[in-house]
């Protein structure tokens, strides 16, 4: 499989109140084109700024990252955007929603922003990805009326409908029931098999790690280990 | 870009009572402006019409002679012939009517004290079409024989008429009835007293004629003053105008083709007469637009933390807008659209507001003696009804401004959300 991740001795350090806080110690990470990679470590062991960083939200304070053999850290602001907006798709812990937009117009977003498609192609699109994640006639609601489970959903749907070459997922699963959690898990699966799609998860569940192909456990900003999943 | 104003539009509706007051913000600074201005305008105009229509005239015609000299009011070089004068400037493109006038100076007095006045010569059949004097005049105008006689008055002494400011009578303790002795140079330097009867007394608003102006004929100056129908100056009054600057310009291109048409005369516009009260008038109307811009600016300030509290209360969506691939200048974009959407709403109900002002202001009026009794000597009349003036400019300009102003309210807190990082935006609590 073809590198699609590299990092090399990413370190990223923040000031927080009166102290340095090391999140990332020197991380050495590759990923493959259509690798489905579960982060894991306990809190605070710096899975989210590993996401952050691989999708240029953040930058590292020192180390590289490498997008298809192409270093991020020396792109504009500008450049970084169309990277995001062409390659990676984000599913947050907190699902982050437009609140003044309905479940089919955050669903559209990422491709009104991306100004590919055809207006017809996106509503068909995102129709056909709300179906998917079980919320069809929900179209017109805002997130205010949607459970948290539902919300969550919306932001799955919203991260796979432009079908991103990478998709990076904080606790996807968090704040779903078991069975939806199952679905949603099967959906990104069959995305990552039919389009190879690559999914980069940092997570706590179990099922989504049984799921993984590779397995990367972090602790204190290191990785401890990087191996084949178990399931 | 449609996704962009939907999220501003809904998010203004979605804090629509912010908005609302933002919006209304604006409203009060917007529709103050326009109906100020209109107001500005309706007293210039004022302004202008009383000086026109009580002293300058729209042009004055000397000979170059009498222009030269007209601080001492050189009589002798007075206009020779004014009757083959006025009918000539009658037919003059523009000039609507044309009336005779000559100052002098004399000594007004009860018999134990005398005032110095400018005595003013008039022709009380044309004068009344050129200037307003009636309209403001106590008891009766001249009824003594009309028009310029070259001989001398069939008028007897005792019957010779004066009209004075009422400030004057009342200084010298006179009233109407009561005989005044006026004390002049004639024409050719002799000096000559005589009695005159008051039958008039004026009431302007220009203090000058109030409290140190006389009015006579040409039939008793003709006698008194030794014209013998000599005049020293013709005064016009020209087709009337639409607004201030058409008039001054028209004003001044018939003093400048008179000019230019003999060389023993000189013909001045009010503008060039009055040129210090039009620049007062200019000065005065630019501190009344600064302070209206000045709440204009206020409203600014409402829009800029109208803004600003949406970016603080949004910024975990910049985060995710940019983590989608919005970029800088988009995120700029969304929440401009969002001080615009309030600006324009402000603009567009400040206009309403204002325009309904106006019109009010223009047929109805402001009862000025009930707001601010008699002032008098600003050259506004402070009795009656003061009406507004119709200036759709001043109400383009209003909103273009409000929306500038709302364009560059909304960026600075724009441009501070956009420069965040999208972690830092995500983070933010």
């Amino acid at each position: 499989m073809a590198t699609i991740l590299q990092l090399e001795g990413v370190r990223k350090s923040y000031q927080k109140d009166e102290q340095r806080v090391e999140a990332l110690r020197g991380i050495d990470l590759t990923i493959e084109r259509g690798d489905l990679v579960a982060v894991v470590g306990p809190s605070g062991s710096g899975k989210t700024t590993l996401l952050n960083i691989v999708g240029c939200l953040d930058l590292p304070s020192s180390g590289s990252v490498l997008y298809d053999g192409r270093e991020l850290g020396g792109m504009s602001e500008r450049e970084l955007s169309r990277y995001r907006k062409e390659n990676i798709s984000f599913i947050f812990q907190s699902y982050n929603l437009i609140p003044v937009l309905t479940v089919l117009e955050n669903v559209e977003l990422p491709m009104v922003i991306e100004r590919k498609l055809a207006r017809a192609e996106m509503r068909r699109r995102a129709e056909a990805i709300i179906d998917a994640v079980g919320l069809a006639g929900m179209l017109e609601r805002f997130p205010r009326e949607l459970s948290g489970g539902q919300e969550q959903r919306v932001a799955i749907a919203r991260a796979l409908v432009k079908e991103p070459i990478v998709v990076l997922a904080d606790e996807p699963t968090a704040n779903l029931d078991s069975h939806t959690a199952e679905e949603i898990v099967a959906l990104m699966e069959r995305m990552n098999a039919e389009r190879r799609t690559t999914f980069v998860f940092s997570t706590h569940d179990a099922l989504v790690q049984r799921h993984a192909h590779r397995v990367v456990t972090l602790r204190d900003g290191l990785i401890q280990s990087n191996g084949r999943s178990a399931a | 870009m449609n996704t962009l104003i939907r999220i501003a539009a809904r998010n203004v509706v979605r804090h629509r009572r912010r908005a609302l007051i933002t919006a209304l913000t604006m409203m009060v600074g917007i529709a103050v402006f326009i109906w100020m201005d209109s107001l500005m305008n309706g007293m210039d105009k004022v302004s202008v019409d009383n000086l026109i229509n009580l002293h300058d005239s729209s042009v004055k015609v000397f000979t170059t002679a009498y222009y030269k000299d007209r601080a001492s009011y050189p009589l002798e070089s007075g206009i020779a012939d004014p009757q083959a004068l006025i009918r000539r400037l009658s037919h003059d493109r523009g000039v609507s009517r044309v009336t005779p006038r000559t100052e002098f100076l004399a000594e007004v007095g009860n018999y134990r004290d005398s005032l110095p006045v400018v005595g003013v010569v008039v022709d009380p059949a044309s004068d009344p079409t050129v200037f307003t004097l009636k309209d403001y005049l106590t008891g009766s105008y001249f009824t003594s024989p009309k028009g310029i006689a070259t001989g001398p008055s069939a008028s007897a002494s005792s019957d010779r008429q004066i009209i004075l400011g009422k400030e004057l009578a009342e200084k010298l303790g006179l009233t109407l009835g009561q005989t005044v002795l006026l004390d002049a140079t004639t024409r050719y330097g002799a000096e000559n007293a005589d009695d005159f009867t008051i039958v008039g007394l004026l009431t302007t608003t220009d203090p000058g004629l109030n409290q140190s102006t006389v009015f006579i004929t040409y039939a008793d100056a003709n006698d008194f003053l030794d014209l013998s129908g000599l005049t020293t100056e013709l005064d016009l009054k020209l087709k009337s105008r639409v607004n201030l600057a058409d008039t001054v310009a028209e004003a001044n291109t018939v003093a400048k083709e008179i000019g230019e048409s003999s060389p023993t005369l000189t013909a001045k516009s009010f503008a060039e007469i009055d040129g210090g009260f039009l620049q007062l008038l200019k000065q005065k109307r630019a501190g009344i637009v600064i302070l209206i811009l000045i709440i204009l600016l206020i409203a600014a300030v409402g829009i800029v933390n109208t803004v600003l509290m949406s970016v603080y209360e949004r910024i975990r969506e910049v985060g995710v807008l940019k983590a989608l691939g919005l970029s800088n200048r988009e995120v700029v974009w969304m929440f401009t659209l969002e001080g615009l959407a309030v600006g324009l709403l402000g603009c567009l109900m400040g206009a309403a507001l204002g325009i309904a002002l106006e019109v009010q202001l223009i047929f109805v009026g402001l009862p000025l003696d009930k707001i601010a009794g008699n002032l008098g000597g600003s050259g506004v009349a402070f009795w009656g009804r003061l009406y507004g003036e119709w200036n759709p400019g001043a109400i383009l300009f209003a909103v273009l401004f409000g929306l500038a102003v709302s364009l560059v309210a909304a960026l600075i807190p724009a441009r501070r959300a956009a420069r965040m990082t999208a972690t830092a935006a995500l983070h933010f609590v």
